[in-house]
């Protein structure tokens, strides 16, 4: 009944997405190096030190990325609906974090893009790599369709908060709700100082990012003791960069309403004991149902699953018991 | 196991504080002149000196992370020992509710009784055969259930046989041959509340509880569950009572709060 207007809507979203990956993409990039004086032209045998010329990426390495990017979507989308694994989840969220976060230090990644394709589109001077847009671009088409699969076990910044998740408080449904509004706050200043002219142009997210200073054991000091007070605080509540502050989780929210499908906690399959509600660190079981627009695709509603995910089979070993009355 | 997790996480934690601590010395030490104090040109230039305290913290940063690894990973197994268990597994519900339990009665062997009651009510009743249900009711109303200690002294003064006994008093409904819970839970099943949801409040009920398929009272003797047939407030179904209290409109997720009344 409602199938065909969510199509629709998402053929929509895709077309928009499409339109202006292309538009962003319309200068080729040029790196101005030339223009900088080069060894020859400054004499007396100068030679340029390595460190002032750092090469750029090669092409095969970006679409490199690209492709671990979606099949870590992919993987990660396999794994929550599918496989209902919550271990091979947390396997893949711990490679990610070696990959995305430490080995290619948090850059670049789809929060911050927003940013590079926000510039892109209102400065026609700036132009802006293929894998800058292909990591904005896929998260939101995945989202369109299983909900928000980067946020589990792709996303770098996401997975080190996971990884932190010690002993969660159940945030009051209320407080929960009104700081999820702070990140559409933030997401319109970030937009705000990036469509800014060239020179007082700035690049908050990335300047506020809480954890890359951590993936590249360097950085700020005052953001260095933010993002280790964001991870200590992640340990009792869960994610709060994510649920709060994340601007991109915001875009990934507003698509994942057209999801086709998602994290479901189904009325006939599962007991409706509650369990999966308590078992959520994210507050996104709602009335034993799952909130797409918040699931995070942790896999933990399933592991706490007694019907489902690692304890079916103790479940299976409790109904084979001899004698035992049902 | 328990101690091995924990003094693990005393020295990742410890360890994790210390490459703290050095960070930070080494970021007030390399810092005492003002950073913007400096020449432009100094603020930029790299030096051997900062070569050096980079790739000496990026190898304490290193040692940092591996240590909050091992420390969240020592400190996880101290936080979930309590496993998410199967259901028959549970500890019993009574004690999340904070009623205290009391010292645990082995439900195979009941205390000793003080059987002088009976010995009075044969007294106030009489001995004949038409007295037995009066006794029975009033056995059940001291103690709550009829005891089988009680039964058989109840034989031995009266004329009534032990098999009139067991016939009465497993006819009526009335009566209870178990122990009872110190509250009684009676969930409605009636076709209003069946339709809404009942079986799964009681199921939920059991699971909270611990009850042990086939019998109806946790361990602790905190709550016994009852199925009645109607509450007879079918429009705030699915319904249930506990003592005097009846609570309404229930899920699986709040029919253990209803429970909370008699805490």
């Amino acid at each position: 009944m409602s199938r065909v207007p969510e199509a629709l809507g998402r053929a929509c979203v895709l077309l928009v997405l499409l339109a202006h990956s292309a538009l962003a993409q319309a200068i080729p990039y040029q790196r101005p190096v030339d223009t900088a004086p080069q060894a020859n032209s400054i004499g007396g045998g100068y030679k340029v030190p390595p460190v002032q010329k750092p090469l750029p990426r090669d092409y095969w390495l970006q679409v490199v990325d690209a492709v671990a990017l979606s099949a870590a979507m992919g993987v990660s989308v396999w794994l929550v609906l599918k496989r209902r694994s919550r271990k091979w989840l947390t396997a893949l969220t711990i490679g990610s974090l070696a990959y995305f976060g430490f080995y290619r230090e948090g850059c670049i990644c789809p929060i911050g893009s927003l940013q590079n394709v926000v510039v892109a589109l209102a400065d026609p001077k700036y132009s802006i790599p293929m894998l800058v847009t292909a990591t904005f671009v896929l998260p939101l088409v995945v989202a369109l369709y299983f909900g928000r699969a980067f946020c589990g076990g792709v996303c770098a910044l996401g997975a080190i908060q996971e990884l932190v998740v010690l002993k969660p408080v159940q945030v009051p449904r209320r407080l929960d709700r009104a700081l999820g509004l702070l990140k559409y706050v933030y997401l319109g200043l970030a937009i705000l100082f990036a469509v800014k002219p060239a020179l007082t142009r700035d690049f908050l997210i990335c300047r506020f990012d809480p954890f890359v200073g951590f993936f590249r054991r360097n950085g700020a000091p005052h953001m260095l003791i933010l993002g280790g007070g964001f991870l200590v605080l992640g340990m009792f509540v869960g994610r709060p960069y994510c649920r709060y502050l994340c601007p991109y989780g915001g875009l990934l929210a507003w698509c994942t309403r057209l999801a086709r499908r998602g994290v479901t906690v189904t009325p006939n399959k599962e007991l409706d004991c509650g369990l999966c509600a308590e078992a959520c660190p994210y507050g996104a079981i709602e009335k034993m149902r799952a909130v797409r627009r918040n699931c995070l695709y942790c896999a933990r509603c399933y592991a706490s699953c007694p019907c489902d995910g690692e304890l079916a089979h103790a479940k299976a070993g409790l109904v084979d018991l001899p004698g035992a009355a049902s | 196991m328990m101690t091995g997790a924990r003094i693990g996480s005393l020295i990742a934690g410890s360890l994790v504080v210390l490459c703290v601590a050095i960070l930070l010395v080494d970021y007030a030490v390399a810092n005492r002149q003002p950073f913007a104090s400096r020449p432009a040109a100094e603020q930029k230039r790299v030096t051997a000196e900062r070569l050096a305290r980079k790739s000496r913290d990026n190898a304490v940063g290193w040692v940092l992370i591996a240590a909050a690894a091992a420390f969240l990973t020592f400190a996880k197994g101290l936080v979930q020992q309590p496993k998410p268990r199967p259901p028959a597994a549970r500890q019993s519900g009574a004690d999340a509710l904070g009623v205290p339990s009391g010292p645990m009665r082995s439900p195979g062997r009941a205390p000793e009784l003080d059987l002088t009651f009976v010995d009075q009510i044969v007294l106030q009743f009489g001995r004949g055969k038409e007295s037995a249900i009066p006794l029975l009711q009033a056995i059940q109303t001291h103690y709550r259930y009829l005891p089988d200690d009680a039964l058989r002294r109840l034989c031995e003064q009266t004329d009534i046989t032990p098999a009139e006994i067991a016939g009465t008093s497993s006819f009526y409904g009335q009566f209870r041959r178990s122990p009872v819970g110190e509250h009684i839970v009676r969930v409605c099943h009636g076709t209003a509340c069946h339709v809404s949801g009942a079986r799964q409040i009681t199921e939920e009920l059991r699971r909270f509880l611990a009850i042990p398929d086939g019998e109806d009272t946790d361990a602790a003797r905190m709550f016994t569950l009852d199925e009645v047939a109607c509450l007879g407030c079918c429009s705030l179904a699915p319904v249930l009572m506990v003592d005097g209290h009846t609570a309404g409109k229930l899920t699986p997720a709040t029919a253990c709060n209803a429970l909370k009344v008699t805490a």
